[in-house]
């Protein structure tokens, strides 16, 4: 359609990973892109095609590599996991050598057959400078025991508050959302299922299991009554994160570190995600993890595991957990020693466990798409 | 008495320092055909549109029925104008572009349809073509539909700005002769724009020529013809002699004599004698077909050239002679009756004869 | 009025016709057939699966929703194409008539207007329409109430935006079809004693109907695919059916839906522009200048 190629959130600086996608044409010209590229770079030794979220794009990680390895590697950015998913389902993963995205799309590659599985084994060094929650046997990433991929950037998911007009403790529920005093307070975060998620929990219905029609329905009543007292739902961060910060939103509710952390990186320490307290006995943070992943394309090429091991290796992991335009905690532990103090206070270090504890782990619900429909009817009702 | 219809007087026109107009005066009677001519650019289209209302002149009087014009709007003028381009309105059928000054004066549909018909008639337009558009028609039945639209609300003066300057000839011929023909059955004055003195002379009561914005001559077709005011008069129509002489005024009129008729001198008689003569490049204009071949003696009074035939061109009606005499820097052109013998061939030495008395006497 | 009237079997016809003819067939009938075909499958487990059935539509004239976005965006777009054409006009006409010794300067303008990223104007006018913005600052200095307007994140920013990018269009296509008008046309209404106003609208409005209908139709088919302004401006409050799609597409990677909301939204917009054609164009007379 119009504008298609238009990529919203560059514009300003920053990218809403979950949002603003580039509609077909900015796919394509990536692809076109990542081809001339692949044909300027054909004296390389050889050559990799990534598809990936921004950030692990950056030259400060590529080109070591290429350099190291005589090798070209061609972008593919990821503008939705779900539609990179469906990408390489209808055929691209030929074409591909890795891929990295939200976990659970990852984790569900191996199975579906255009990822390789990986030897845990294989990546002991890796796993062993990881944070015990990370190490292998790593279930988040396994099928029926079989793991794909390694775990590369998270966060966590839960409201992200102005202090300089909010308590933290305001937020130690999403009640506030619903609250007449915050109306047209609210900006929810047009990210596909990741404004769902909370609040389902939040209306005591936990959407990683399977949802009956009454479940269902109770998802459609907390969806229409936040609806009601939300100023505005916001695909782009930029837009979101101005309104956070001149005070007309009070919180971002489907965002959490990966729409603070970068604020606070440059300066506005002011702004913080949490995780809200447990409700009757379900956890309300949710944590959100990106892996990365072997594509199955009949060649499978050593140098592809080689970049598995040189993206979670310490220094590039640092380098990943730092971009311009978000900011994000890494599994290798010994990545924390080479943060300084402002970069640690930026990404909420101190906090990270406390936010993991009071967590869900972030896969597919099972009824994704009856939540996504029941969205799209309640948004069009608005 | 009934006074002019278009009374102009001293009408002057800038466009910013440039001045197209310097002090234009001219009457135009009830009923009269009166055509502006001259060469591009000698204001005569300028006149028009101020005529019209679509340009406010610098300075000068301009009064139409008897109303001064100063200020009023070509809406509110008794004049209508046919444009050079005709400017039909190409989105409105032939009915509604007659009706267009009907409609616009609130006039009722039943009698704005028959007034169209009529108009129709008048111009010999087939009643089917009423719901034809412009762009259906050919370029003579455009022409009389813009003659309707311009007429159908009985204007006081038809202004023409050069309407026929893109048909071709044959054409031009007979809706010429059809204007002639209107203007005689209605009775409406016209003011007919032009640069081609042949149309003005066939059509208009009075002509008027115009040269650089002055008025050079107004005057009937054949005062223009055969009286012009100047030398750039006499030559803009078709082609014509002039003959260097010396010129003596007396009381009967003046004697002149020329260098190359040594010891002949003529009496012209004062009719002949422009008013406006003077010393300095005095001629004798002598038209084509006042001219003969002499063979043998000449007539009493007649003036004969020597010379030789240069070119012939047989017309038809008339065969066209050029003759180059010695001493005279053009050839001399002889329009002579046509005939199947041939009077002169090329080369051949012949002997031109015109009478001086016959002749007009003017100067540059 | 000369058309040869020429036969189709004629080669030096199809010869010329050819190209266009396969590029759209190739560029738009073809990913169109697609799309329809798209529409008889199913998605399963994010993949496409070919089962041929009717599902999918089933799903789309079941679900009042997405009637209501459909709806709600053509209705937008005759909105957009209303404001525009009432902005487009005047501007144009003040262009080409009484402004004509700054021809060149405008034409420049209006072609960095065109030049200028949308994007980018778009997100400019979140500085203008937000609370705390430009907007709301001079209404406020001009002795009105503090944030009176409330306009960004609404259907009405939505529309500000939409016009505002589009309105250019008709701009330019109401400009050029204005001054292709012979001057002598207007001079001949006024000679047959017509007043201004009635000459524009016997002589002028008619005569630029081509430039107004093409500058409706490009602003009406764009206002369709309205993408960037309800997603900066909009908030929520007027999703429109570009987003509806991609979403379907993208998010929820059920093609088969979203190529059928495609279908749904192509066949709207046509038959919105047959009928407002067929209304608009009843008599319409052979558009060719008399001369």
């Amino acid at each position: 359609m119009k504008k298609g190629t238009a990529d919203i959130g560059n514009t300003f600086g920053s990218i809403g990973r979950r949002s603003v996608l580039k509609g077909m044409g900015g796919l394509g010209l990536a692809a076109v892109a990542g081809n001339f590229l692949a044909s300027r770079d054909a004296r390389a030794a050889e050559s990799l095609n990534y598809m990936c979220w921004e950030g692990y794009n950056a030259p400060s990680i590529l080109e070591p590599f290429q350099k190291q390895k005589d090798a070209s590697i061609s972008i593919d950015l990821i503008t939705d996991s779900a539609g990179g998913f469906a990408k390489l389902a209808a055929g691209a993963s030929r074409d591909f050598d890795l891929v990295s995205s939200d976990s659970p799309w990852i984790q569900r590659m191996g199975p579906a057959g255009f990822c390789r599985f990986i030897d845990e084994a294989d990546f002991a060094g890796q796993f062993a400078e990881f944070y015990p929650q990370f190490r292998a046997p790593f279930a988040p990433l396994a099928f029926e025991g079989k793991a794909t991929g390694l775990p590369t950037r998270w966060g966590w998911v839960g409201p992200t508050v102005n202090t300089k007009f909010d308590k933290l403790e305001t937020w130690s529920s999403y009640a506030p959302v619903f609250d007449s005093a915050y109306k047209d307070k609210i900006c929810l975060l047009d990210w596909g299922d990741w404004p769902i998620m909370p609040l389902a929990l939040y209306a005591g219905i936990n959407p990683y299991e399977e949802l009956d029609e009454a479940a269902l329905e109770e998802v459609r009543k907390v969806l229409r009554a936040a609806f009601k007292n939300t100023r505005a739902i916001v695909a782009d961060l930029a837009v979101a994160q101005k309104g956070l910060i001149d005070g007309s939103f009070r919180a971002l509710i489907g965002g959490g570190t990966y729409a603070t952390s970068a604020l606070r990186m440059k300066g506005h320490d002011y702004i913080q995600s949490i995780v809200p307290e447990p409700k009757n006995g379900l956890k309300q943070g949710i944590i959100w993890m990106e892996a990365t992943g072997l594509i199955d394309n009949g060649k499978n090429s050593q140098i592809a595991a080689d970049f598995l091991k040189y993206i979670v290796s310490p220094e590039v992991a640092k380098q990943l957990a730092i971009t311009e335009a978000t900011c994000n905690l890494v599994p290798n532990s010994k990545a924390e020693a080479l943060f300084s103090e402002e970069e640690k206070k930026a990404l909420q270090m101190d906090y990270m466990w406390t936010a993991w504890d009071n967590s869900q782990f972030h896969t597919v619900a099972p009824n994704i798409d009856d939540m996504l429909a029941i969205w799209q009817e309640e948004l069009a009702a608005r | 008495m009934v006074g002019p219809i278009i009374d102009a007087a001293d009408i002057v026109k800038d466009y910013g320092s440039a001045r197209a107009l310097h002090g234009v005066s001219l009457e135009v009677g009830a009923g009269e055909f009166l055509a502006l001519v001259g060469p591009s650019g000698c204001g005569k289209t300028t006149l028009l549109k101020i005529l019209a209302g679509f340009e406010e002149p610098t300075g000068g009087r301009l009064e139409i029925q008897g109303k001064d014009m100063r200020g009023v709007p070509a809406a509110n003028r008794p004049t209508r104008i046919v444009f050079q381009k005709l400017a039909l309105f190409p989105h409105k059928t032939v009915a509604e572009n007659i009706g267009f000054p009907l409609k616009l004066q609130k006039v009722a549909k039943p009698e704005s349809d028959s007034r169209v018909r009529a108009m129709l008639d008048l111009m010999h337009l087939k009643p089917e073509y009423l719901t034809r558009y412009p762009a259906q028609l050919s370029g003579g039945e455009q022409q009389r539909v813009a003659l309707a639209r311009a007429l159908v609300s009985q204007p006081g003066v038809l202004l023409l700005d050069e309407p026929m300057s893109a048909l071709d000839a044959k054409l031009k011929k007979s809706l010429q002769a059809e204007l002639k023909k209107l203007h005689r059955e209605i009775g409406t004055s016209f003011v007919l724009v032009t640069h081609d003195l042949e149309e003005a002379m066939m059509l208009a009561d009075r002509i008027c020529v115009m040269r650089s914005g002055h008025v050079v001559q107004i005057g009937t077709p054949a005062d223009i013809y055969y009286r012009p005011a100047n030398m750039f008069v006499a030559g803009f129509i078709g082609e014509t002699n002039f003959l260097p002489v010396t010129a003596t005024k007396t009381a009967a009129g003046a004697t002149v004599t020329s260098p190359l008729i040594p010891g002949a001198s003529a009496e012209i008689p004062a009719e002949h004698v422009s008013p406006a003569l003077s010393a300095a490049g005095t001629a004798l204009l002598v038209r084509p077909e006042s001219t003969r071949f002499v063979k043998g003696d000449a007539s009493p009074g007649e003036w004969v050239l020597d010379g030789e035939v240069e070119e012939y061109f047989i017309k038809g009606a008339s065969t066209q002679y050029r003759i180059r005499v010695a001493g005279l820097p053009a050839a001399v052109v002889m329009d002579l009756p046509g005939s199947i013998v041939l009077p002169a061939r090329v080369g051949e030495s012949v002997r031109v004869g015109f009478q001086p008395a016959h002749a007009f006497l003017l100067s540059e | 009025m000369q058309i040869e009237q020429k036969s189709w079997k004629d080669p030096v016809l199809i010869a010329m016709v050819a190209p266009l003819a396969i590029v759209m067939v190739v560029f738009f009938l073809i990913p169109l057939l697609m799309t329809a075909v798209l529409t008889f499958q199913t998605t399963q487990y994010y993949r496409l699966s070919w089962t041929w059935n009717l599902k999918i539509w089933t799903e789309v004239f079941s679900k009042p929703h997405y009637w209501t976005i459909m709806l709600r965006t053509v209705g937008m777009a005759v909105v957009c194409v209303l404001l525009c054409v009432l902005i487009a006009y005047p501007a144009a006409y003040a262009m080409a008539t009484r402004l004509k010794s700054y021809k060149t300067q405008i034409q420049i303008l209006i072609i960095f207007a065109f030049l200028t990223d949308a994007v980018l104007k778009t997100f400019g006018w979140i500085l203008i329409l937000d609370k705390n913005g430009v907007a709301n600052w001079l209404l406020m200095h001009i002795g009105f109430p503090p944030e009176m307007l409330n306009l960004l994140f609404s259907p009405a920013g939505t529309m500000i935006g939409m016009v505002y990018n589009l309105v250019t269009y008709p701009m330019f296509t109401i400009y050029l079809s204005l001054v292709r008008i012979d001057r002598d046309l207007v001079l001949a209404a006024y000679d047959a004693g017509a007043s201004r106003l009635r000459t524009f609208f016997e002589v002028t409005l008619p005569l630029s109907r081509p430039g107004l209908y093409s500058g409706a139709v490009l602003v009406f088919v764009l206002s369709l695919g309205a993408f960037l302004e309800p997603r900066v401006l909009g908030g929520g409050t007027s999703p429109l059916a570009s987003e509806l799609i991609r979403q379907s597409f993208e998010t929820r990677v059920n093609w088969p839906l979203g190529a059928a909301l495609t279908l749904v939204l192509i066949a709207i917009g046509a038959l919105t522009l047959a009928v407002s054609a067929a209304l608009t164009l009843r008599r319409r007379p052979n558009q060719r200048s008399a001369a």
